[in-house]
């Protein structure tokens, strides 16, 4: 598959011609420098925009033939993220943060559950704290219970100790391969960092959008 | 109810959008939507009480809520339609006549009425050992204070009117009609119709008048109106056309539509910058939310929710509010309102939230409805939000409402055609200044600033012409006010002329006014007075030349009072024509335009049989409610100065001088005193009243508006933030960044301020020439005091998030 852009009516070409698999329990580190094409990558394996030519198959559906729509739905059910900068809904609590997945799915707020991935990721007793009231580190847990509580076949992370000190970033590294390894998730991780990259059973390398099996 | 089941995870949704108001960035939209409902409830809540207040009024100086004038008793058929619609009448008969004591006579306009008048407003009669009653009871004569000297009787004298010899009850403390019309006015007395008769003054020929008041429902007085085919010397008398107190009150009701309005207009402009701003700070979370699966049907719900409940709480809010700001509002009108006040019912409550409804929709609506079409991928490419053009179509939700509802409206149609028009001059204008400005040498902070504001063009004239349009508003409120009452005041200021004399001998005349100065009292100058009829116009008969024209002109039905000038009087405008003092006629205008005529156009008059004619050289703006010597119809001397003619001149006297006035009685008993004191005062006091009114909502408009742009320069700042912590970040000092924002926005505050003031001199001149039809005249003070109002409005912003803006980094 491909994906290029227009820009200033020139069109660039940010990936090209990759094809690779995933399998599924596989942690796969995506590595590359900055503008690479990472976290195009990205948006394309997890639904979040269409490629240009070619084709991605996300558990056996072909992602082009879908609309927002479908793929939407795709995501709420079979796909978690954690982010650089955490994304957490400001206004919101720790506890209702990590709801908020299921939610979105249509289910409840299983409060049960989300005490008890708050209480993995090692945040008891903080469940009604805002995220302003939180470190970064704290933010980052919350963001990681929060993409496994809907029990997601897949995982992307992208960059996920970006925002950190070195010192938090291993915790949260840590917490978050073995959370993977718990619940049995598919791990794609997006990171410049050669060294966590090879904490991954495999790893791609990207660079100017052509991509290379290391 | 327990069996009504909510989507999963409503409550936690409905506790989000709680928080979103409170905590997150929809609480100054919602404080816009409650601003807009509070101002519209107690406005209009106000303006509904002061209309039925100024209503009330009306009706009580005309003794009744309807009034059928004629020249014989009303026709049954009138009568018989108000008692089926079961409306209250009670009839009257008026005449002058010659009153007799035993020692003296005085020409009196006797008023025949039932005991159920008046049926609006207060008849005081003071009886003997100062009893007080409000009726005419049969058998009773009652006088006006003056005619005690002027007969020289006292309570239970007798005094014959016409046959009749009655028993003097007591005196007119104070009576609802009064005349404006100081040929008219003799001093009053009142007796019972019953006892109409047996004065024999009634004749075949007689001049008498009819009179017959109502009192019941709007629509039933209009069903009676519709009735019935107007005769000639016939004519409805309504608060609306009753003349003084008319324009005051349709002058007044203008301002206050016109002070709704633009408290609207400026809270609108808020609320659609402060949506703008919640709508693009919720862009990431709405991609975050999207990348997790959230469906736009979800999404739309989430808004929805969120939406739903801020506007439920404004509604809830701003009601109050508007009832608490209604209260406040009354404070300073407690002492003239009335102790019942008339109930508002739930009008203001439904105008405020359907206003506020109208404007939310739009300006919410159209950017959360693009906020939906935010892409996934902008959870992790910020670039990639897409501008959309989504929703464009709700902004025609207001516009058709207010064509509904102002179609007709030319005022309002004036109003809002000049703001688009200005609001594109001012941002042109800005611009063209600050482009100006950032031409000249300026130091490393007001460069910056100036860098700043061109390089954000767009966003940067948006903001002035937002800022500028809001001082411009809170101008126009302020000043048109200011120019309303000046006129007022101009007109009817507190020393105009109380007393008319009328019928001076030529003889007399010198020596009448030598007695004024000798007394030191201020009085026009002497008029002579010729009486006779308006007969031809351009060589036709004048009754049938008018009707032609389709009017019925009271004016040809009756004698006019004449008089002769060398100059027009000073307190009349000539608005079309020249006044020459010679072969010529000057005519008021709007008499002139009932007539069909205009300078240029023959006039014939007929004074004592006597018939001549006059070219109409000019037409004139009278001030009828000015209490000065006002003419309908003014001729050069030439024409008719050697016809026999009386004198009038009209003076102002205070209490203390009473004796003196009833000594000039004495002196002069064929001169007729009109005492126009009590009359005088009850306008005075009406006005009194509008002033406050005009004040109170002229002051609540401001303030509003300085709420309204203190909110705006806030918002603006606080979207400086992210800014400034970048400048933070690459070592700008707090100095340089506080003295580059101080810089900045007293530049935009200038700008704004000076922008503004063109614009409010332009709107005011529009609305006083063409609305109000005032003169317009330049307000320098305005020039001085708003750029200084723009000024400490930013400083007072700026002062309150300055230290949260250059909070320490992290």
């Amino acid at each position: 598959m491909s994906k290029s852009v227009i820009a200033n009516e020139v069109e660039l070409s940010i990936l090209k011609d990759i094809t690779f698999e995933v399998f599924s329990g596989e942690t796969v580190a995506i590595i590359g420098t900055s503008g690479a094409g990472k976290s195009t990558l990205m948006t394309l394996l997890a639904g979040l925009d269409v490629v240009s030519s070619g084709e991605i198959e996300l558990l056996g559906q072909s992602l082009s033939q879908l609309d927002d729509e479908q793929r939407a739905k795709i995501r709420s059910e079979s796909i978690g993220f954690v982010f650089q900068n955490f994304l957490l809904i400001p206004s919101l609590t720790a506890l209702e943060n990590v709801t908020l997945p299921a939610i979105l799915r249509g289910e409840g707020e299983d409060i049960n559950k989300a005490r008890r991935l708050l209480a993995s990721v090692g945040l008891s007793g903080r469940e009604t704290h805002l995220p302003s009231q939180l470190s970064g580190g704290e933010q980052q847990r919350v963001a990681l219970a929060r993409a496994f509580m809907t029990q997601p076949k897949i995982l992307f992370a992208d960059e996920p100790t970006g925002n950190l000190d070195e010192h938090t970033a291993e915790n949260i590294i840590e917490l978050l391969f073995a959370m993977n390894r718990d619940h049995g998730t598919t791990l794609v991780l997006i990171t410049h960092d050669a060294n966590l990259a090879r904490r991954c059973e495999r790893t791609l390398a990207i660079h100017a959008g052509e991509l290379k099996e290391s | 109810m327990s069996n009504l089941k909510t989507p999963p995870g409503t409550k936690m949704v409905m506790r989000w959008s709680w928080r979103e108001i409170w905590q997150g960035q929809l609480w100054p939209v919602m404080a816009a939507l409650t601003l807009i409902i509070a101002c519209v409830v107690a406005l209009s809540a106000l303006a509904i009480r002061v209309e039925k207040v100024m209503t009330d009024h009306g009706r009580a100086m005309m003794a009744g809520d309807l009034v059928f004038r004629s020249a014989a008793p009303t026709p049954e058929l009138i009568l018989a339609k108000a008692k089926q619609l079961n409306v209250t009448t009670s009839d009257q008969t008026r005449f002058q006549t010659m009153a007799f004591s035993g020692k003296r006579m005085q020409l009196v306009s006797v008023k025949a009425v039932q005991s159920s008048y008046p049926l609006r407003g207060d008849l005081i009669l003071i009886g003997r050992d100062g009893a007080a009653s409000s009726s005419v009871q049969p058998g009773q004569l009652w006088l006006a204070e003056r005619l005690f000297s002027l007969l020289e009787v006292k309570i239970g004298d007798i005094v014959a009117l016409g046959d009749a010899q009655l028993r003097v009850s007591g005196k007119i403390e104070s009576e609802p009609e009064l005349a404006y019309n100081p040929f008219r006015t003799m001093p009053s007395v009142f007796i019972h119709a019953l006892d109409l008769d047996k004065t024999g003054a009634i004749q075949l020929g007689s001049r008498v008048e009819y009179r017959t008041f109502f009192r019941g429902s709007n629509g039933a007085l209009e069903q009676i109106r519709k009735g019935y085919r107007l005769q000639a010397g016939e004519r409805w008398i309504s608060e609306e056309n009753q003349g003084r107190t008319a324009d005051l009150i349709t002058k007044a009701k203008q301002y206050l539509s016109l002070t709704i309005l633009m408290v609207i207009l400026m809270a609108a402009v808020t609320l659609v910058l402060t949506c703008q701003h919640y709508s693009s700070s919720r862009t990431a979370t709405v991609a975050m939310l999207k990348s997790m699966g959230a469906s736009k049907s979800w999404l739309r719900l989430w808004l929805l929710s969120q939406v739903g409940l801020m506007f439920s709480m404004a509604i809830i809010f701003g009601s109050f509010i508007g009832l608490g700001l209604e209260v406040l509002l009354r404070l300073p009108l407690a002492a003239i309102l009335p102790e019942q006040l008339p109930s508002y019912g739930w009008q203001p409550f439904v105008l405020g939230s359907a206003v506020a409804l109208l404007i939310g929709l739009p300006a919410l609506g159209i950017p959360l409805l693009r906020l939906l079409d935010t892409s996934a991928i902008a959870v992790l490419q910020a670039q990639a939000a897409k501008p959309s053009k989504k929703g464009l179509w709700l902004i025609a939700v207001p516009v058709i409402a207010f064509l509904l509802i102002y179609g007709a409206n030319s005022l309002v149609w004036m109003v809002f055609a000049g703001l688009i028009v200005l609001f594109l001059l001012l941002a042109s204008l800005s611009y063209l200044l600050l482009h100006f400005l950032s031409k000249a040498q300026w130091g490393a902070a007001m460069s910056l600033a100036l860098s700043r504001i061109k390089r954000s063009a767009i966003s940067s004239m948006m903001q002035l012409a937002a800022l500028s349009g809001s001082l411009m508003l809170v101008a126009v409120i302020w000043l048109v006010r200011s120019d309303l009452l000046g006129d007022w005041q101009q007109t009817l200021p507190p020393d105009a002329p109380n007393v008319f004399a009328i019928n001076i001998a030529p003889s007399e005349q010198q020596e009448y006014l030598k007695k004024l100065d000798e007394q030191q009292i201020q009085h026009s100058s002497a008029y002579p007075i010729i009486r006779g009829r308006l007969t031809q116009i351009n060589g036709q008969d004048a009754k049938q030349y008018a009707a032609q024209e389709g009017n019925h002109i009271n004016a040809l039905q009756r004698e006019l009072n004449f008089t002769w000038v060398e100059q027009l009087p000073d307190y009349n405008q000539v608005v079309a024509g020249q006044w020459s003092p010679q072969a010529g006629v000057s005519l008021e205008q709007e008499l002139a335009q009932e007539l069909g005529v205009g300078v240029g156009d023959k006039l014939g008059f007929s004074v004592n049989g006597q018939p001549f004619s006059a070219q109409v050289n000019s037409l004139r703006q009278v001030q009828w409610q000015s209490m000065k010597p006002n003419f309908y119809v003014i001729f050069s001397p030439d024409l008719v100065k050697d016809l026999p003619a009386t004198w009038l001149v009209s003076f102002r006297i205070n209490d203390s001088q009473l004796p003196f006035l009833n000594q000039l009685g004495r002196d002069y008993p064929t001169v007729s005193l009109l005492d126009f004191r009590t009359m005088g005062g009850k306008i005075q006091t009406i006005l009194g009243q509008i002033t406050w009114s005009l004040t109170v909502l002229a002051a609540l408009g401001v303030i509003s508006g300085v709420l309204l742009i203190f909110t705006l320069l806030r918002l603006s700042l606080h979207q400086r933030q992210r800014e400034i912590t970048l400048y933070r970040t690459l070592g700008a000092s707090r100095k340089r960044i506080s003295q580059t924002l101080w810089s900045e926005y007293g530049v935009m505050a200038i700008a704004a301020g000076l922008v503004a003031v063109v614009g409010a001199e332009l709107i005011v001149s529009s609305l006083l020439k063409w609305g109000f039809a005032l003169t317009p005249t330049l307000h320098l003070l305005m020039w001085l005091v708003l750029p200084i109002l723009a000024m400490l409005i930013v400083f007072a912003s700026l002062s309150s998030v300055i230290q949260q803006l250059l909070k320490p980094l992290k």
